[in-house]
């Protein structure tokens, strides 16, 4: 199958995974660790077990590991399977995927658990927020293809229309988030700073995606390779 | 709609005619690995040494 397709999504998930490495380093470190200094104790059972140093540096290639799991499993494998059905050409298919992808690892499960600062004493078990979190996942994975279908199925519609009917699988995500159970959070940060760091981890994550969409771009079609036709390029 | 053999089904084709079972189950298997290491592995160590990126990245971690 197109290996240019799984290293085209490498590159770009490696680019933007430095990029977001360099964000980590700069910006969410010392945020969450100035965040830190609100709180008396921080409640994991017994202070940390790894120095600030070493959470500074594994946070920092945490970041651009994020960055290279996006690039090869979206933007490698992913869009190798979805080209077929994403909407438009070019950076409009990368920037549909990106967005799915975000909705997806991020957007859905924010609904029911939005970033927080450290310090915050949430009422739902640890357990319990990550199974919301993971079928969070699937839910926000289900209504982008959602997004996908109501989009094709309207592609010859006015604009507008168009615009409506793509956007309105996302209402169904109300749903788990009206079903889900309250997660009440505490915790010694000003809220005004606590929004602050939320929207400065939605804005991070947002600009990792784009920049892995933008690389994505950049490097030009993968040429998919059949077993009949070892050399053909799609003809755009 | 673009030409017949680039859809969806024929990608899947394409990969399953190209790759061994193997080889699938290898690819599938890291990046679930990786994927779960940075979401959801709550041992302490790791925790506490993917704190501030878990935090920034708006993972759902303790």
């Amino acid at each position: 199958m197109g290996t240019e397709y799984l290293e085209r999504g490498a590159v770009a998930g490696l680019v933007g995974g430095l990029g977001y490495g360099l964000f980590q380093a700069t910006v969410g470190n010392s945020f969450t660790a100035g965040l830190e200094t609100f709180e008396a104790g921080h409640s994991h059972g017994g202070g940390p077990v790894v120095d600030g140093l070493t959470t500074a540096a594994v946070s920092v290639g945490g970041g651009v590991l994020w960055g290279l799991l996006f690039g090869i499993a979206v933007f490698g494998i992913g869009y190798y399977f979805l080209e077929p059905v994403l909407p438009g050409r070019g950076v409009t298919q990368r920037l549909a995927l990106a967005a799915a992808g975000f909705l997806t690892i991020s957007g859905a499960p924010w609904l029911l658990l939005p970033p927080q600062p450290p310090g915050v004493e949430q009422a739902l078990a640890t357990d319990t927020r990550m199974a919301l979190y993971a079928g969070m996942m699937a839910a926000g994975a289900l209504v982008a293809a959602a997004c996908v279908v109501a989009y094709r199925r309207t592609a010859n519609r006015h604009p507008v229309a168009t615009a409506a009917a793509t956007a309105l699988p996302l209402a169904l995500l109300s749903v788990p988030v009206a079903l889900a159970p309250a997660n009440a959070v505490s915790g010694p940060v000003p809220p005004a700073l606590a929004a602050a760091y939320r929207w400065t981890v939605v804005f991070g994550q947002l600009g990792l995606w784009a920049t892995i969409a933008a690389v994505h771009t950049w490097l030009g079609e993968p040429a998919i390779v059949t077993e009949s036709t070892p050399h053909q390029v799609r003809a755009d | 709609m673009q030409a017949e053999t680039d859809t969806v089904r024929g990608r899947v084709d394409i990969a399953t005619s190209r790759l061994s079972g193997t080889q699938m189950a290898l690819g599938l298997a890291l990046v679930a690995a990786l994927g779960f290491t940075l979401l959801f592995v709550q041992d302490p160590m790791v925790h506490d040494a993917m704190h501030n990126f878990r935090h920034g990245a708006g993972i759902t971690c303790h």
